[in-house]
């Protein structure tokens, strides 16, 4: 068990406290990011190696059973630029909501329901 | 507090659902069947010593093509969404104190440069496009805060999001033209291993992406900014 | 052919560089837009055509290097088949939208592009890691546009469904992540090779999280509260996209997905499926917000998708089946086309309330769209759903999975209660406002429309299994040439419908043998003579013909058809052309309503009985093979028995056939009583002539139904007494009546068919009549009541001779051919020695006579109101087919042998003893003897015998003055209390009161209030705040993972 892995997993749990918990929009779009940050936290932790370095084949490196995998790495980029861009999404949201009813409390839009 | 304690039930129930991610999962012991390849073949099919920008670039360069266009699209969508400017003159903001101001004039190029160089040796050192534009954004940030009242170009904007987004795709079917698939960066010649120019195509496309996130990253500031 | 890596090429690069053309000018904007969306979909459209015609399936691989070691993407058929319909939504939702587009900035084009590209890598790529990159670049797509109005309810539903998309795609990541690292792979076919589940729970789990975000993507009940939302309040164009295009891409990458799952998470999947379809519509039994129904209606059809694939799997079903495609494929198709053509409806005609509809009325285009969309979604034929579902149920059968089917129908059916209490409200609101059509929104509509029709005609020609529905295709072609000509005015279409439908007839009959003959008869001859009275109608009554003609196609097809997939086609198709028959009466609305659920209800309940005899007969179709069944006889006789008797009204499934008789036009009232009811005696002919004994356990079957025959005439009768309508009495003597077949077929011996058949003829040939006559009166009359009548004798002389031919031909006194049918009935039971039913049958008998005297003294006899004074004699239209029908009756009556001898003939081969001996023209039982000649002579001339001694004693009669009152016993010209036809039977209400209260249609509407309630309860769930729908998700989650980890 990897500490980081447990570490990704609290994170998870803590940003959806966040994300039920809160009533202000912000603080929930907050507990996303937390969540989302446990993810990448996740991501990373499959793919260390213990006692290895990163997969950059410069000098320093001579071969391949000095490296971690490369791969997570590669995917928790891709996955950190895609939560930015989700997070950005929300926070337009919040702006947007907070425009129409100058409110961020989540209690304020149920219009819709059954 | 009966919901707080649905919660806190539900919660503890995932927590124990994921406890098997916890207990049985070790971590690799060695590299997998596809990062093997990667790493022992990489380095000479490519021609990057960045075996991540290898990957993120060549191997998985279409996650990386729709990586870039999730912000794109992100941009839009903002851009879309805030299309109400505000009305309001912005004057009743304080000025930057001349701390920030100064400091501002002083770092901004600096900034930008090392955006400029990160992204341009992403197969070489860890970095890349993404980092390097979200550095420069980073800059323009700094700016927008010393000045409040500044004026982005943001015709300029558009002009480098959506022509280093177009190239990016011609690189790619250069890729599938010249070489042997879309986004493969062997249409190039991969240079002397190790150098700035090696690599093929990677440090143009990483230029690229580099260009359009910075673009697009000021452009999303620049939209919430003004819809305040 | 174009590589379809080529598809994001255009779109990423257009979408690229599209606001950099917005400086040159909208106009060139948005057609590069449109060109990009056309190439998108050239180029899937090719590819389909090619692999239809056996290309091979390409395998794109990316930067240069083979699975797993980079990306790839796959083009086979079932891509094909998505992609293109995904893009060919995208140009016609794009025309749609092309005003909002216009208007906006162009981001709104550059977002949708996206959606679209992003919905396309779904549904290619088979990479696990950039099915994620394409979902987010899907959703953020998505997400961006539903707030495209900018208005709080569309901005706070996008908000919603952001927070949830993005939990399910969190999800998503973990699943994935953890997948690699057990495996090693990131391509999904690779790594569905490389699982291996004995290794620990964890790889369980990690399968697990990764299908569960699949299935929260596709929203299941109940954690789907954010995505209602975003079907009410985010604009119809955009929410047709993500209706059906969106969830199409979903439901692919489902079943991409389903290669790694075990047989536990299958069945969670199946399980999570079903549930979904059946909550999803009770819910919507309640809501009367016309894009949120459709919501509903939406997410249920996904999980009906969804779940049926999954039991295919788990029936050990290839995904790659042929059955699986016609099924998921038509289920999928028939979704996809009705819903998103209903968003787009509901976007043109701009009402939020679901009754508020009536306005496309102003549009046969429109309406007739509408109307297609919601048949398909109610699983009706000729449409695509239909097949894929009757195809599921077999299949299902097949393997044995009843529960399963139990929950589809159930489902089913009460998605077609909502769905017909829509359409009902559209076709029958008044007064409505008429609405706008504008060209860009309509041609999208009515292209979907074509291409259900079309896709529908093509399922039924794969489905066949070696029995072909060939036999219906040109009745229902001309059905469909109807449709056109429908601009015609009504003497031509008329007559055009007597014509080909006699050549029809002409052609069908001498195919028919056996007790087939004698439907054929009351089914295609009767039908050319009913025809006949349309002659009064002006103008061009709309949708009657095409309609009319589609219920005789129906019934022809019974006759005709040999196994049940034709039966059942045609029995649905009977049913669907009566219930636009039925609604087309003033009040009909409520009426025709409970007619089509409890046909469908009927119907449904018939299919499952077809299952189960496919389950048990070694996966046949024919008919015949009910001869033969090995097992579980008697699941079948009463699942069959079940539906056909709601066709018949026998009491406690009556309820629908007052109103829907009583409340119908003129000439369709004596169509649906004296032809259409005979279809429900049909099928119970074809049941109880191949499986002649019968029993569940103690009970025999045929004897309860002796009993329920011999009630329904009891109570039939009683009831029909005490009806002031004249044409709901004579509905509801309908339902005796057809006590009287059911009786006389439950008897299982050839004097009881004998007499159910000719009863039947009879029934036909005297309600027919009846209808007409009635019909004619209320025509020229002007109300249903009959103390509103009264006198009418000298005004319509015609009318009231074949109303007394009528009733004497009912109450079954001599000389008229009833009394065949009476005194066969009681020979039958004698034989039979059913005493007590017997008894019940001849009370019910004796109550006939007071209402057929009511009706012919209420309306003919007695005081003429002062308004009917002018009255005048029917139409010759309604008068022509009367006298057929008189004369017709005579000679039945006279000579009864012409028909008893030829069914007696047939019936031997079912029954060979018992049946009549004849001798010239008398028929002999073992009690007793009678010639139908002779008892017309001797009544005939007894007749004349008092007639003449009357006339003789009588010679000082005088005639009065009506006002006379010495004479007449009532007080003319007042309120209907004055009429002493009014509430005639009052004392025996008194007597009898307990019989008559409305138990039954009680029991139904408790029934449907506490379904009504249920779903009212439960639909409280989704509270409208995010936060709760947040917690549902992770709710669902956790429970579902419980279960299917224990189960």
């Amino acid at each position: 068990m990897l500490i980081i892995t447990v570490l990704g997993i609290i994170l998870v749990v803590l940003g959806l406290w966040g994300m039920l918990t809160q009533k202000n929009i912000i603080k929930i779009i907050i507990g996303f990011s937390i969540m989302d940050t446990g993810t990448h936290l996740l991501i990373v932790s499959i793919g260390y190696i213990k006692d290895r370095t990163a997969p950059i084949m410069d000098k320093a490196v001579g071969n391949a059973s000095q490296v971690i995998d490369p791969v997570p790495s590669a995917l928790v980029l891709t996955a950190i630029v895609i939560g930015l861009a989700v997070t950005a999404l929300m926070l337009t949201y919040a702006i947007k909501l907070f425009e129409i009813r100058k409110s961020l409390d989540i209690n304020d839009f149920k219009e819709l329901k059954w | 507090m009966v919901k707080q304690l649905f919660i806190i039930i539900t919660l503890v129930f995932l927590v124990i659902m994921l406890l098997p991610l916890m207990t049985e999962v070790k971590p690799f012991e060695d590299l997998s069947l596809v990062s093997q390849k990667y790493v022992n073949a990489g380095p000479d099919e490519l021609g990057s010593q960045n075996l991540v920008t290898a990957v993120v670039v060549t191997y998985r360069g279409l996650d990386t093509l729709g990586e870039v266009a999730v912000l794109f699209i992100a941009t839009a969508g903002i851009g879309f969404f805030l299309r109400k400017k505000a009305v309001e003159e912005k004057d009743m903001k304080s000025k930057a104190s001349v701390l920030v101001r100064t400091g501002t004039a002083l770092l901004l190029p600096l900034i930008l440069l090392l955006g400029v160089y990160i992204f341009l040796h992403g197969h070489l050192t860890p970095g890349g496009g993404f980092q390097g534009g979200v550095v420069i954004a980073s800059g323009i940030l700094l700016l927008m805060l010393a000045q409040s009242d500044i004026k982005i170009n943001i015709s300029l904007l558009y002009w480098i999001e959506s022509l280093s987004g177009a190239f990016y795709v011609i690189i790619g079917i250069l890729g599938l033209a010249l070489a042997g698939g879309f986004l493969d960066n062997r249409f190039l010649p991969l240079g002397d291993f190790g150098r700035l120019f090696s690599a093929g195509a990677i440090p143009i496309i990483y230029s690229l992406i580099g260009l359009k996130v910075g673009a697009e990253l000021v452009g999303i500031l620049n939209n919430m900014q003004r819809s305040q | 052919m174009v590589n379809p890596i080529y598809i994001f090429i255009i779109a990423l690069g257009v979408g690229f560089l599209l606001s950099l053309f917005e400086k040159a000018g909208k106009i060139l904007t948005m057609t590069v837009f449109y060109s990009a969306l056309a190439i998108m979909t050239f180029i899937s459209g090719q590819w389909l055509i090619a692999l239809i015609r056996g290309t091979e399936i390409m395998t794109l691989t990316t930067a240069g290097f083979p699975p797993p070691f980079s990306i790839n993407l796959r083009m086979g058929l079932e891509e094909a088949f998505f992609t293109f319909f995904i893009n060919s939504l995208g140009i016609l939702a794009g025309i749609f939208l092309a005003p909002k587009f216009r208007s906006e900035k162009v981001y709104g084009m550059v977002l949708y592009l996206m959606m679209f590209m992003g919905m396309n890598g779904l549904v290619m790529t088979r990479d696990m890691f950039n099915l994620f990159v394409f979902m987010e670049i899907t959703s953020v797509a998505t997400v961006s546009l539903i707030a495209i109005d900018r208005n709080l309810k569309s901005v706070s539903a996008g908000f919603k469904y952001v927070i949830a998309s993005g939990l399910a795609s969190t999800f998503f990541l973990l699943g994935t992540i953890f997948l690699y690292r057990f495996t090693g792979l990131l391509n999904i076919e690779m790594m569905a090779e490389a699982l291996n589940y004995a290794s620990g729970q964890a790889v369980f789990l990690s399968v697990f999280i990764l299908l569960i975000s699949i299935i929260i993507e596709l929203k299941p009940f109940p954690a789907n509260g954010w995505a209602l939302d975003v079907y009410e309040a985010a604009d119809c164009g955009v929410v047709s996209v993500i209706a059906a295009g969106v969830s199409a891409a979903m439901l692919y990458v489902f079943i991409k997905i389903s290669a790694l799952l075990n047989q536990n998470l299958m069945i969670t999947a199946a399980g999570i499926g079903t549930v979904t379809f059946l909550f999803s519509n009770l819910l919507a039994l309640k809501q009367d917000n016309a894009r949120r129904l459709l919501g509903y209606s939406s997410i249920g059809q996904i999980g009906l998708i969804y779940s049926a694939f999954s039991f295919f799997r788990l029936a050990g079903f290839t995904p790659g089946d042929q059955t699986v495609l016609l099924v998921v494929g038509g289920l999928f198709v028939n979704h996809f086309f009705a819903k998103a053509g209903l968003f787009w409806l509901a976007g043109i005609v701009k009402k939020d309330k679901s009754d508020e509809w009536a306005g496309l009325r102003s549009s046969p285009l429109l309406l007739f769209a509408f109307a297609v969309f919601i048949l398909a979604l109610a699983g009706l034929p000729p449409f695509p759903g239909f097949f894929a579902k009757w195809q599921l149920v077999m299949v299902l059968s097949a393997k044995g999975m009843f529960p399963a089917i139990g929950f589809i129908l159930l489902g089913s059916f009460l998605e077609a209660i909502y769905l017909f209490r829509w359409l009902g409200k559209v076709l029958k609101t008044d007064p409505f406002e008429p609405i706008k059509i504008k060209p860009w929104e309509a041609f999208p509509v009515a292209v979907y429309l074509l291409a259900i029709i079309l896709t529908g005609g093509f399922l039924s020609g794969i489905i066949n299994q070696g029995s072909s529905l060939s036999v219906l295709y040109l009745p229902v072609l001309f059905v469909i040439v109807l449709f056109m000509l429908d601009f015609l005015p009504v003497l031509v279409k008329n007559s055009l419908v007597i014509v080909v439908f006699s050549y029809y007839t002409f052609r069908i009959m001498p195919q028919l043998s056996g007790y087939r003959i004698m439907f054929g008869i009351i089914f295609l001859l009767g039908g050319i003579l009913l025809f006949i009275p349309g002659y009064i109608k002006k103008g061009r009554r709309l949708g009657f013909y095409p309609l009319a003609v589609m219920m005789y196609v129906g019934l022809a097809g019974l006759l005709l058809s040999e196994n049940t997939l034709q039966f059942f086609t045609s029995w649905e198709l009977m049913t669907l052309g009566s219930y636009f028959l039925i609604i087309r009466g003033k009040k009909s609305e409520p009426h025709a309503l409970s007619y089509m659920l409890f046909s469908m209800g009927g119907a449904f309940v018939m299919l499952l009985g077809f299952g189960v005899l496919y389950h048990v007969n070694g996966h046949l179709l024919e008919l015949a093979t009910l001869a033969r069944i090995p097992d579980m006889t008697g699941i079948i006789y009463s699942l069959l028995t079940l539906g056909f008797l709601t066709k018949m009204a026998s009491i406690g499934l009556h309820i629908w056939l007052p109103g829907a008789h009583g409340e119908a036009e003129t000439d369709v009232s004596p169509m649906v009583s004296a032809i259409l009811l005979k279809a429900g005696m049909f099928g119970m002919v074809v049941l109880m002539s191949a499986i002649p004994a019968v029993k569940i356990g103690f009970i025999d079957i045929p004897y309860v139904l002796g009993w329920l025959g011999a009630i329904t005439i009891f109570l039939g009768n009683l009831l029909a007494i005490y009806q002031e309508d004249a044409k709901r009495l004579l509905a509801y003597s309908s339902v005796g009546n057809l006590g009287y077949v059911l009786f006389g077929l439950a008897l299982m011996s050839h004097l009881g068919w004998l007499t159910s058949i000719t009863y039947a003829l009879n029934h036909f040939l005297f309600k027919a009549m009846l209808f007409l006559a009635i019909g004619g009166v209320v025509y020229r009359v002007g109300t249903k009541n009959m103390y509103e009548m009264g006198g009418l004798i000298k005004n319509m002389p015609i009318s009231f001779i074949s109303v007394l031919i009528g009733i004497i031909a009912l109450s079954g006194v001599p000389p008229l051919s009833g009394f065949a049918g009476k005194w066969l009935t009681y020979n039958a039971i004698l034989q039979k020695g059913w005493y007590l039913q017997g008894a019940v049958v001849i009370i019910g008998g004796l109550i006939a006579f007071l209402y057929c005297f009511r009706l012919i003294y209420a309306v003919f006899l007695g005081q003429i109101k002062d308004r009917n004074r002018q009255v005048k004699e029917a139409p010759l239209a309604l008068l022509i087919p009367q006298v057929i029908l008189m004369i017709a009756i005579m000679v039945f009556s006279v000579l009864p042998g012409a028909v008893l001898r030829p069914v007696g003939k047939f019936l031997e081969n079912i029954f060979p003893a018992g049946g009549l001996n004849w001798q010239a023209g008398t028929a002999f039982t073992e009690y007793g003897y009678w010639n139908g000649y002779w008892i017309m002579m001797v009544t005939g001339g007894m007749f004349m015998m008092v007639l003449i001694w009357l006339l003789f004693i009588d010679r000082k009669a005088q005639k009065v003055k009506q006002f006379n009152i010495v004479y007449a016993a009532e007080r003319p010209f007042r309120p209907e209390t004055t009429h002493v036809g009014y509430n005639f039977f009052a004392h025996y209400r008194k007597a009898l009161g307990s019989l008559s209260r409305p138990y039954v249609t009680k029991f139904w509407d408790t029934l449907t209030d506490i379904t009504h309630s249920s779903a009212d309860f439960i639909r409280k769930l989704y509270n409208g705040n995010g936060q709760t729908y947040i917690f549902h998700i992770l709710l669902f989650v956790v429970v579902v993972y419980f279960i299917s980890f224990g189960g």
